[in-house]
């Protein structure tokens, strides 16, 4: 065989390849064999002689040239021979900074063409290119670029993978391993998105990597997923929106962005384009609010329907196109504005419990004379005392328990009678007395078969021996003992909520004709939502039926016409209690007769018995039946069959008459009563196993852990539970209570319990947002607390004793104060004006010859002074600061001079110096506010005008402390003595909030003239009162504007501030409030007191 | 004066005497316990909150001694009511001296009058008198039955029919206005409470004419209202503004506005409670 043109070529070569890896010389053989014939000799030549150099390039370059040898033949079929030589060029460029770079863009040339053309690859070759920086790691990085890039394009066009490439540049100059991770999980992330979403994906990752580099890497963890909770048309958009947004919002764009598309997976996703539209539209003015309106749609579409939602939007873009207020705007759609809250509160038909919580407690104090909480009833199943449901209302018998909101209408109005139905069927039940139920005692229209019922229910255990069964004397409560005489107990308990409740609506609206028509939509509404009788087993339909007439929906009963005597005479035993008067014995007595009629109903189906009945509408007679208590026993039901029977179940409670339990309330009220020393003639204290009895036995308890694990140990909870709760007020009850309302919490009256260390009152103020121009709603809580000092109970005296000639003088001048309101003394003998009325009697008398005294003058007379003032102490970690050192300083400077250069005086200065330092410590702001307090409380004593003394620090807008070190009311005492020598500096400076309650306490308090003095450092400041620490402006605003609402409310504010350094943000912004700056620090002692003066005198 | 037609008539207080029986729902014993007290002299202390019915009680009890002694205008018992306040002096229930040309005259106050006429004195609101002036009854109300008028140096006994009552509010008075112990206790105490649910509709009813419905749901009304009695609400709503409700009502005001300005406006300016009060109103009345 001739030797080839190739074979010849492998021989001229093969030496020249010997140097380098073994792989070489075989790739350059394999691929010449297989381009034999493909190429033409000079081709040949060339595409050799270009793999050669390229192994030449450097050391490691052979491994490049391996793999354009391998590759070569592949791709010579799609881009010819020039294009492998233009193609070889490139590789050659990469090969020049790395062979490895330029290996990894050989290899994976053939994948790439696939996707790409000859042409594409420059570019392709440029973008791996870029990532290189001359460094092993970045290498690594490019060559991996080339290894991903064939499966990256199955997903993205060349053109978008270089915005990925940028990305991951821009990543490199903070960490490879990030940048490499980002790249590694492209293809992945890119697979999974919709085709059209991976471009608006890499629009936003681009933009998050500029803003915050950290962010991409979550980005692309969880940004996939993220956005899938949007509807796939708008996600682009949405993405679009989120990638234009973080220009201007920056650290914040990921969370804002992540908050967002969750928000927005809350949402029905035919709503999104919607709302991502508003967005985009208000994004222009600002991006913030955009991504905050996003946020915040879920929380307020579940208040409005979507066309209120549109005009609440309106509102908050009005404030940002028309008012031109981005920040205003942003504060409402973050709901951290007045405005917002009300114009959603106007929108929204939803009524919450909370806003309405003091009226309703008002309004059941009025129906029923008796004090009743009204809580939500989440909290009662918080409790654990029996009962779950959380959306329905119930009482206990000394609260009542209402749903958290009401949204079932459309109209307000409508949501808020609602709730007064609820409450008044609650309150009726108290105020009709459904928990007064007697033992055997006849009602009204009945009279009482209670005891031959039990004495047969006890003949008839004794017979079927069923020895388990409770005796009925041992009956703790009246209810209990009714309850026992049922067999069936889960039947009798269902029947005598229908009938009570039945009596209790009744009598509602006999009595409150002005709710009527809301009870009847109540009704209405909770009779069309009924659970179908059909396909309800026979007994339990009969009793949804007595249900359902007691709901006022007669014509919705469904029953088999051929059984309708049963219903009939159920109905009429129902109808007794709805007659005026009726009595909860005459329930309980209407529930026994509907018990025996039930009891000879089967629990079967129609499914089973099919055939056998059918559900028929109600007959006329069947509409108009009349009371009457049904006669004596008749014979089972006959369905001549054997189908079987159902457990009985309940039909589920219509909302608005909530949970009925007699037996707990009852129960409750007779631990309450045992709990307060009363027992009466029912008998001696219950013992555990009693309880436990009854609560076994009760169908009224369902506890959570009921079933599983240890009954004892459930059942222990259970009674500690129950005892919590018949504790008298105050104690049982959590301290939630407090929150939100500035009463104190409850529990006086049994005011011997040992005092607690320290009592906190929560209340809550707004805060003034100066940008939105705008009040944040119930923005900061202050915690009032009364300290019981115990600590340096010397330091008033010590004070007194230093300063004694200052508080002298001081309480001389005060003691001379002119007071200004005068009160007219009538009939004195000597007075500064004459009562002609007067004087004309005894003008008379006198010529009648009788000779009285001649008391014929008025006088002015000092009267009160009327004034309360009330000081303002900042205990803020800033007041902390040394006076000395500050004069020190000073006085280095000013005072050099006197020692003429004699060391010798300097010295004795210096001694002298030392040695008061050792006497006294340092002195600091607190310290001169504290003395201050002292001659302050010494001058007002001397005046008598009511002053508080209170102090205030904390650490952000949920905590702001404030201290009563003397209340107003309070009287001046040793306690008060100790508090002020208690003052320390803690923390933080919000002043609003304090001014805030200082007010409250003032406008509490009746005087004619009310004053308010802060005394502080001038330098508000604390966590979030500002956009950073160092932000002014917020704090000083807000500060003012607390200071000018105590002027709105008649009270004169006054600011004092010691601080010498110009530290004074305050002073600029109050030019229309009384201010003062103490220059000289230590004259604040004295110069306190002639401010006051000026204050209260002018 | 041209005028001739005198459009009213001016009598002395002694000669007043009512013309027809005022209506009077007797709550509890008070109307024996009364006539048991003016036949032994025993003086008589009302005491209740406002406008549950104590002057119309007097008025009530004048009428039916008045009726019980004689048939003639001239006998029976009058009835002489002082409002008492903070200025009220012992002349001004006593007498005092007046000038007439160059001669003085005496003339009596109305607690002589009443001492002489045999009268009922009944002083309203007594705690508002200052104590100087209260102390001045004292001899009148006990066995003595004595009126020292001082500036004449005389000493009035009280004729047979005479017989001195107060009233006075427990509910608002403040410690310091509390009555003195030797004053009080020189007089039984009738207690006005509100009356019951049924008693007072038929007051309402009587009183102001509305229906039998309205006048109850106003007594419900009452009953309500009182129970928040501690809540920020001084007093309880008194019949008085229950019967006015039920007069505008009849002159065709809806109920919840009659409610509104003679019952919630009337009793508080807390909004919080006027606007619970309001609720109960709502509850009760459907328009
Ligand atoms: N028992 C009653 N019988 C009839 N009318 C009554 C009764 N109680 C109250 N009233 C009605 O109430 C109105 C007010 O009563 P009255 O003026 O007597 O009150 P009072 O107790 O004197 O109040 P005050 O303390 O304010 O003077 C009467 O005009 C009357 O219409
Ligand atoms: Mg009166």
């Amino acid at each position: 065989m001739p030797e080839s043109y190739v074979d010849r070529l492998v021989a001229r070569y093969e030496e020249q390849l010997q140097g380098f890896g073994a792989s070489l010389p075989e790739e350059f053989k394999k691929s010449a064999l297989l381009l034999d014939g493909v190429l033409g000799e000079s081709e040949l030549d060339q595409w050799a002689e270009t793999g050669i150099r390229l192994a030449g390039q450097s050391l490691r370059a052979w491994e490049a040239a391996t793999e354009y040898f391998r590759a070569t033949p592949v791709i010579h079929a799609t881009i010819g021979f020039q294009g492998i030589i233009a193609w070889a060029q490139l590789a050659a460029n990469i090969a020049e900074k790395s062979s490895l770079v330029a290996a990894s863009f050989i290899k994976f040339t053939p994948s790439v063409l696939e996707y790409l053309t000859l042409d594409d690859l420059e570019e392709w070759s440029l973008q791996g290119d870029r990532l290189f920086r001359g460094n092993w790691k970045s290498g690594t990085l490019s060559a991996a670029y080339f290894e991903h890039t064939p499966a990256l394009l199955k997903f993205l066009p060349l053109a978008s993978i270089e915005k990925l490439v940028s990305i991951i540049d821009a990543l490199t100059e903070r960490s490879y391993e990030l940048a490499s991770t980002c790249l590694e999980s492209a293809t992945r992330i890119f697979g999974e998105l919709e085709s059209s979403d991976r471009e608006p994906f890499l629009g936003f990752a681009r933009a998050v990597t500029r803003a915050s580099w950290a962010d991409t890497r979550l980005y692309f963890e969880r940004g996939p997923s993220l956005i899938t909770s949007i509807s796939p048309e708008h996600r682009a958009d949405f993405l679009d929106l989120s990638a234009k947004v973080t220009s201007e919002v920056g650290r914040q764009a990921f969370p804002l962005f992540a908050d967002a598309a969750e928000s927005l997976g809350q949402l029905s996703e035919d709503t999104h384009a919607e709302h991502i539209l508003f967005a985009s539209n208000i994004a222009i003015g600002s991006p913030t609010a955009a991504m905050e309106y996003l946020k915040i749609v879920p929380f307020v579409s579940n208040r409005l329907t979507s066309e209120q939602l549109r005009r609440w939007s309106a509102v908050g873009e009005e404030i940002l196109t028309v008012e031109n207020n981005a920040e205003g705007a942003e504060a409402f759609f973050r709901l951290e504005s007045t405005r917002a809250e009300n114009s959603l509160q106007e929108l929204s038909s939803r009524i919450e419990l909370a806003s309405i919580n003091t009226l309703l407690r008002m309004y059941a104090k009025a129906l029923t004379g008796e004090q009743v909480g009204i809580y939500s009833v989440e909290e009662l199943v918080d409790q654990n005392i029996g009962w779950v449901q959380e959306s329905v209302a119930t009482t206990e018998g000394s609260s009542i328990y209402l749903p958290p909101f009401v949204a079932t209408f459309d109209e307000q109005e409508a949501n808020f009678q609602s709730y007064k139905v609820f409450a008044t069927h609650q309150t009726g039940r108290i105020e009709f007395g459904s928990f007064r139920y007697k033992w055997n005692q006849p009602g009204i229209y009945t009279g009482s078969t209670i005891l031959e019922r039990e004495e047969s229910a006890q003949s008839r255990r004794e017979v079927s021996a069923d020895s388990d069964e409770v005796s009925p004397s041992s009956a703790l409560t009246a209810m209990q003992r009714y309850f026992n005489v049922f067999d069936e107990r889960i039947l009798i308990s269902g029947i005598f909520t229908v009938v009570e409740d039945t009596r209790v609506d009744a009598y509602v609206s006999r009595e409150y004709g002005g709710i009527r028509k809301w009870l009847r939509q109540l009704q209405a509404h909770e009779g069309n939502r009924r659970p179908r009788v059909e396909n309800m087993p026979l007994r339990a339909a009969f009793v949804e039926n007595l249900l359902r007439t007691s709901l006022g929906r007669p014509e919705t009963m469904r029953w088999p016409t051929v059984y309708r005597e049963f219903l009939e005479s159920g109905l009429a035993a129902l109808k007794i209690v709805e007659q005026d008067d009726a009595t909860v014995q005459d329930s309980a007595e209407a529930a026994a007769a509907i018990f025996d009629i039930a009891q000879r109903i089967p629990n079967v189906t129609p499914a089973m018995s099919d055939g056998k009945f059918d559900f028929d509408s109600p007959s006329e007679d069947m509409l108009s039946i009349q009371p009457a208590m049904p006669s004596g026993d008749g014979p089972p039901l006959d369905m001549q069959s054997n189908d079987q029977e159902i457990e009985f179940e309940n039909p589920p409670q219509p909302e608005f008459r909530g949970d009925f339990k007699p037996e707990l309330v009852q129960l409750l009220a007779r631990l309450k009563q045992q709990q307060e020393g009363q027992v009466d003639g029912e008998g001696a204290p219950l013992t555990k196993e009693q309880l436990k009895e009854l609560l076994e036995n009760s169908v009224e308890i369902t506890i959570a852990e009921w079933a599983e694990g240890d009954l004892d140990e459930s059942l222990g909870m259970f009674l500690e539970n129950l005892e919590q709760a018949a504790t008298p007020s105050g104690e049982g009850k959590s301290d939630d209570d407090s929150k939100g309302s500035d009463e104190s919490s409850g529990g006086q009256g049994d005011g011997e319990e040992q005092e607690l260390p320290m009592e906190i009152d929560w209340s809550y103020y707004d805060e003034w947002d100066f940008r939105a121009s705008d009040y944040r709603p119930r923005w900061t809580r202050v915690g009032q607390r009364f300290h019981e000092a115990e600590e340096e109970p010397e330091f008033y005296e010590e004070t007194l004793r230093r300063h004694h000639g200052l508080v002298m003088e001081t309480r001389k001048q005060f003691e001379m104060m002119r007071p200004e309101v005068f009160k007219k003394i009538k009939r004195v003998e000597d007075g500064d004006e004459l009562d002609v009325d007067l004087a004309i009697e005894f003008y008379i008398d006198k010529k009648a010859g009788i000779g009285p005294t001649g008391k014929v003058y008025n006088k002015r007379n000092k009267m009160e002074r009327d004034v309360a003032v009330a000081f303002l102490l900042d205990m803020s970690a800033s007041t902390d600061e040394e006076i000395e050192k500050q004069r020190q300083s000073n006085s280095n400077d000013d005072d050099e001079d006197d020692f003429d250069g004699d060391p010798r005086k300097y010295f004795q200065w210096l001694a002298a110096r030392r040695a008061s330092q050792m006497i006294e410590p340092p002195k600091r702001i607190i310290d001169l506010e504290k003395e201050s307090a002292v001659l302050i409380v010494e001058a007002l004593e001397a005046i008598g005008d009511s002053y508080g003394i209170y102090g205030f620090s904390g650490y952000g807008r949920d905590n702001v402390e404030f201290h009563i070190i003397k209340d107003l009311e309070e009287p001046m005492g040793p306690l008060v003595q100790r508090r002020i020598g208690k003052i320390e500096p803690i923390r933080s400076t919000r002043m609003g909030p304090a001014i805030r309650h200082t007010i409250h306490k003032l406008n509490e308090y009746d005087a004619k003239v009310k004053i308010l003095i802060m005394v502080s450092d001038g330098r508000p400041q604390d966590h979030g009162y500002g956009k950073d620490r160092t932000e002014k402006e917020y704090a000083v605003h807000d500060t003012k504007q607390a200071l000018l609402e105590a002027k709105r409310d008649g009270i004169t504010p006054f600011l004092i501030t010691v601080d010498k350094e110009g530290h004074d943000y305050l002073q600029q912004m109050c030019d229309d409030i009384g201010y003062e700056v103490v220059d000289d620090i230590e004259s604040l002692p004295r110069r306190l007191p002639t401010l006051y003066r000026h204050l209260a005198v002018e | 004066m041209t005028k001739e037609n005198k459009s009213y008539t001016q009598l002395a207080v002694e000669d007043f005497r009512l013309t027809k029986e005022p209506y009077y729902l007797e709550i509890n014993d008070e109307v024996s316990l009364f006539e048991a007290a003016y036949n032994n002299h025993i003086p008589v202390l009302l005491k209740g909150p406002t406008g549950v019915g104590k002057t119309r009680f007097i008025e009530h009890m004048t009428w039916r001694l008045q009726n019980s002694v004689g048939d003639a205008p001239s006998d029976g018992v009058p009835l002489i009511t002082v409002a008492c306040h903070e200025d009220l002096t012992a002349s001004d229930l006593v007498g005092r001296y007046l000038l007439e040309g160059d001669e003085t005259r005496w003339i009596d106050g109305p607690i002589t009058r009443a001492t002489k006429a045999g009268a009922i004195c009944y002083l309203d609101e007594v705690v508002e008198a200052r104590k100087d002036t209260t102390v001045l009854i004292h001899p009148l109300t006990d066995y003595r039955r004595l009126l020292p008028v001082e500036k004449r140096g005389e000493l009035l006994e009280a004729a047979d029919g005479f017989l001195l009552v107060m009233s006075y509010n427990p509910g608002y008075q403040s410690a310091l206005k509390d009555l003195k112990h030797s004053t009080r206790q020189r007089f039984i105490s009738i207690d006005f409470g509100y009356p019951d649910r049924d008693q007072e509709a038929a007051i309402i009813e009587v009183e102001s004419g509305a229906t039998p419905e309205y006048s109850r749901d106003l007594a419900k009304l009452a009953e309500k209202v009182r129970n928040l009695k501690e809540h920020g609400l001084g007093e309880g709503v008194s019949t008085r503004l229950l019967v006015y409700a039920g007069k505008l009502m009849v002159a065709g005001i809806s109920p919840r506005r009659a409610c509104q300005v003679s019952v919630v406006w009337a009793l508080t300016d807390d909004m919080e409670v006027q606007r619970s009060i309001e609720e109960v109103v709502t509850s009760i009345f459907d328009e």
